[in-house]
């Protein structure tokens, strides 16, 4: 300790003559020992040791821990016994071999016994009575006592098929049976191990006479071409064999999941593919290292400008919020009232001349004659551009306040990130989700049938009943089947149609009308004509020869005929000898000159002067015939 | 109105539609099917009211209940019904007449929008303009059909409710969380990518109907074509007869004219002659 102080304090050097002393040792080996054993010492082991202080007392604390006894050892030894055993996965299976196997528990014991006894396993023909069940089991044991590693030799099963099979289902051109035969054998031997198969892949086609000959002529002179078939058509051949074996045993349809899975594998497998994939891996092997590393510096560009125009993107985007306009609220306040609005004209203006000014200012240093105007204008521009900075601060102001604005909403509620971030979508998604844009909508849910049912009660009563008419008409139910878009729309249009077959009948009934009206008043006129000079002119009628006979026109004929008929037997009375159409009368049919004379008269009553005049005379006849009662 | 802070605005000028089925099935009490114990003796048809998705998809997501409001002299006229996911909003009741019944649809929370009714009028009795008509209405086991599509158009929904709509489209019965089936293994989280809007297959959360008409399925493009041709073909005729009656409506008006000016020149032939 002290010799230690004492150089720390005289700064001598470590010597290594003063570490004779083990007080004494130098300083790395202290630090060492510091650190060391002091953590591992206990109880009084550690009160001694620290007795010594910093510089510990050379005790060296006894390390007494040996290896730890093992626990099994109390055990007696294990005993091996060499066992019989039987392959199964050998095709001899006559051969016994044997193995050491560890005895254990009452197994070992029964077998200890029994080789006491002398027999083997499978010799013992007589057992004791006493034995027997055990023996038995024992012999069960035996029996499937199997090497461990049985269990790998697995057998896969290849598909086997018969000639008629091969016939219906498997004939190709490029395969004949015998290579397929061929194949499927060495698929057996090598368990579809196919590297192995096309390994060992060696067709010979047996040499056939160009001939086809029945008994077989030795001279076999042709021998096919032989071809070299590739790993993927042999792959290809057996695939499709076991997929159409599948096929033939057991209908798709009534297939596992597991077993249609692997049927549609095998029936789809493409050996073209299969080709190029190895063909790719093959070449990316092949690569020589500058190919390599080219490749690698371009992934490594094109990750790069991926990675550019994200960023580009992202802000372009910002950019974008950043120009889109910010809603203030505090602004319109302010604006509200003609003086603020007058204000910020002002401020806006004089903005705008400030920019201006700017501008000119250029042009205006380069004139110093009109002095004065520039002093003005500096005038002026000092007010402006003081205006100018307070507007400028304002706006400052205002955009802060603005992106405070949107960077609060941002932060604390989200709606307004959200209506800007809302999922712009695919004409794909629109069209799944049934969205549609409209000019015009007015918002709420509706029903799509609503909008025919509206285009019916916009109508009035009497139209309603009309299109309906029409509608059944033409076959069409007034309720659609399927409101759809399109449906609705062809509706609106059938629709159209149908309003415009309607204006066209509303109009022709007028016509109907009013040319019932002309006729009548032709005939009537016709009339009053052969009436006033019926002997004079009794060829009247057939002057025109032109007059077209139309229905309506002869109706309104016969109307006036029988009308004249009454009106001549009203005159009758007071004028029997005036009678111009005397024979007219008798030959219309009575009964209906009473009935038609009705029609007549309201004819009459809405057609005009002439024929009310007539009518007016007759009523005025029998008024006069009346008051002479 | 529900507060529109929590909703977002209204999406401007767009439409969303949700094509949906609306109908009656009756079934006429017989050996195959029997009156139910404690039903009235005058009862002869035990029938169904119902609101559903086309191919029986989900609409629980945008619809949240029905009310059903039958006939007053039917006992507890007015049913609600809460949607069930997956399940159509039913009424099953027995009876012996027909009425209208008025079909009140309350949408989910997230549309904020006023319930709508409809109506729909229960048929117990074949019902068409021919005999071909009330057969259509028939299916085999004598049940009469009086189904209706319908499309529900949310204009301008609020912006929660359009995320709803325009979202998570699924398969029929696809579920997110691992469950059975074929090809689970790769698409366990991630729904598969939508399908081609015109392929005709029918998802869950989306407005699309099946291409072509299966039993029990009578609303499809199919019947959407049948129908347009049918409306076209009876625009045609409707133009057609326009047409004809124009073409006679000239001749008339031809007609009137002559005759207007001869009986005009008569009139005042005849003035003349008069005076």
């Amino acid at each position: 300790m002290s010799s230690n102080d004492l150089r720390d304090v005289l700064n001598l050097p470590d010597s290594s003559s003063a570490s004779g002393t083990p007080g004494g040792s130098h300083r790395p080996s202290k630090k060492q020992r510091l650190s060391a054993p002091r953590s591992n010492l206990k109880g009084l082991a550690r009160e001694v040791q620290s007795l010594g202080g910093d510089n510990p007392i050379a005790i060296v604390p006894e390390v007494s821990s040996f290896k730890k006894r093992r626990l099994a050892n109390r055990k007696p030894a294990a005993r091996w016994d060499l066992a019989p055993f039987r392959n199964s996965a050998r095709d001899d299976p006559s051969l016994m071999l044997r193995h050491w196997r560890r005895r254990d528990g009452q197994h070992g014991l029964q077998q200890q016994e029994q080789q006491q006894h002398g027999t083997n396993a499978d010799a013992s023909a007589q057992p004791t009575t006493e034995q027997n069940g055990a023996q038995v089991k024992q012999e069960g044991d035996n029996e499937i006592e199997d090497s461990a590693f049985a269990k790998f030799n697995v057998r896969p099963s290849i598909p086997q098929y018969t000639d008629e099979q091969y016939k219906t289902h498997l004939k190709s051109d490029d395969w004949s049976k015998e290579e397929t035969d061929y194949l499927m054998e060495l698929v057996t031997d090598f368990d579809v191990r196919w590297p192995l198969i096309w390994d060992r892949y060696e067709w010979n086609p047996p040499a056939t006479n160009g001939v086809a000959d029945a008994d077989g002529d030795e001279s076999k002179a042709v021998v096919p071409k032989q071809e070299a078939r590739s790993m993927e058509d042999l792959k290809s051949r057996y695939y499709e064999i076991a997929a159409k074996m599948m096929a033939a045993q057991k209908p798709i349809h009534v297939m596992s999941q597991a077993e249609f899975e692997l049927h549609e594998m095998m029936l789809h497998f493409n050996a073209q593919q299969e080709k190029a994939r190895k063909d790719f891996a093959l070449n990316a092997l092949k690569r020589s290292r500058e190919e390599a590393r080219e490749e690698e510096s371009l992934l490594l560009e094109v990750k790069r400008i991926l990675a550019r125009s994200e960023r580009f993107n992202e802000e372009r985007r910002e950019l974008y919020n950043r120009l889109d306009f910010p809603q203030s609220e505090q602004d319109i306040s302010s604006i509200k009232t003609s003086q603020g609005l007058q204000n910020l004209l002002q401020q806006l203006m004089a903005a705008d001349k400030n920019k201006k000014r700017r501008s000119l200012m250029g042009a205006d240093n380069a004139h110093p004659a009109n002095a004065a105007a520039a002093a003005a204008a500096a005038q002026a521009q000092a007010q402006a551009q003081a205006q100018a900075q307070a507007q400028e601060s304002s706006r400052r102001e205002s955009t802060v306040a603005s992106t405070g604005a949107t960077s609060t909403p941002t932060g604390g509620k989200k709606k307004g990130n959200q209506q800007a971030e809302r999922p712009k979508l695919t004409e794909k998604e629109e069209q799944v989700y049934g969205v549609s844009h409209h000019d015009r909508l007015t918002s709420g849910p509706v029903f799509r049938s609503e909008k025919i049912n509206k285009m019916f009660t916009h109508k009035s009563n009497q139209q309603q009943q009309r299109i309906n008419n029409v509608l059944l008409e033409l076959d069409i139910p007034p309720k659609l089947v399927m409101p759809t878009v399109a449906t609705t729309q062809q509706f609106e249009q059938l629709f159209a149609a149908v309003n415009a077959l309607l204006d066209a009948r509303k109009v022709a009934d007028k016509l109907d009308t009013e040319l019932k009206l002309e006729q009548a008043k032709k005939a009537e006129r016709e009339a009053k004509e052969s009436s006033n000079h019926g002997e004079e002119d009794p060829a009247q009628d057939k002057s025109n020869p032109d007059m077209p006979v139309t229905k309506g026109d002869e109706s309104a004929s016969k109307e006036d005929n029988a009308e004249t008929g009454t009106t001549s037997e009203a005159q009758e009375t007071t004028e029997p000898a005036a009678d111009p159409n005397g024979e007219e009368p008798g030959t219309q049919d009575p009964v209906e000159g009473e009935g038609s004379k009705e029609a007549a008269a309201e004819e009459s009553s809405g057609g005009p002067h002439k024929r009310s005049a007539s009518v007016l005379s007759t009523t005025s006849d029998k008024s006069a015939k009346r008051q002479k009662k | 109105m529900a507060p529109p802070n929590q909703l977002g605005k209204r999406v401007k000028l767009t439409q969303v539609r949700r094509p949906f089925i609306i109908g009656s099935t009756a079934v006429p009490f017989s050996d195959a099917n029997p009156k139910p114990p404690g039903v009235a003796e005058n009862h002869t048809h035990s029938w169904k009211v119902f609101v559903k998705g086309v191919e029986d998809t989900d609409i629980t997501y945008w619809l949240r209940r029905v009310q059903f409001k039958l006939h007053e002299s039917v006992p507890n006229h007015v049913r609600m019904v809460d949607g069930e996911p997956g399940k159509p909003f039913l009424v099953t009741d027995t009876g012996w007449g027909e009425f209208d019944v008025n079909v009140k649809l309350y949408y989910v929370n997230e549309s904020g929008e006023k319930p709508q009714t409809t109506y729909h009028y229960l048929r117990l009795h074949p019902y068409g303009r021919t005999e071909e008509e009330k057969q259509a209405m028939i299916t085999e086991h004598g049940e009469v059909r009086s189904w209706a599509y319908e499309e529900q158009l949310f204009n301008e929904p609020f912006d929660a409710f359009y995320r709803i709509l325009t979202a998570g489209a699924v398969p029929k019965g696809w579920k997110p969380a691992g469950g059975k089936g074929k090809g689970k293994g790769r698409a366990a989280a991630q729904p598969p990518p939508l399908p081609d809007p015109e392929s005709g297959e029918v998802w869950d959360r989306t407005a699309m109907i099946p291409a072509s008409n299966r039993p029990g399925q009578p609303f499809s493009r199919e019947t959407e074509a049948a129908e347009i041709k049918k409306l076209k073909e009876a625009q045609a005729v409707a133009e057609e007869w326009t047409q004809k009656t124009l073409a006679e409506l000239k001749a008339k008006e031809e007609e009137l004219a002559r005759l207007k000016s001869e009986n005009g020149s008569a009139t005042t032939a005849t003035g003349k002659a008069a005076s």
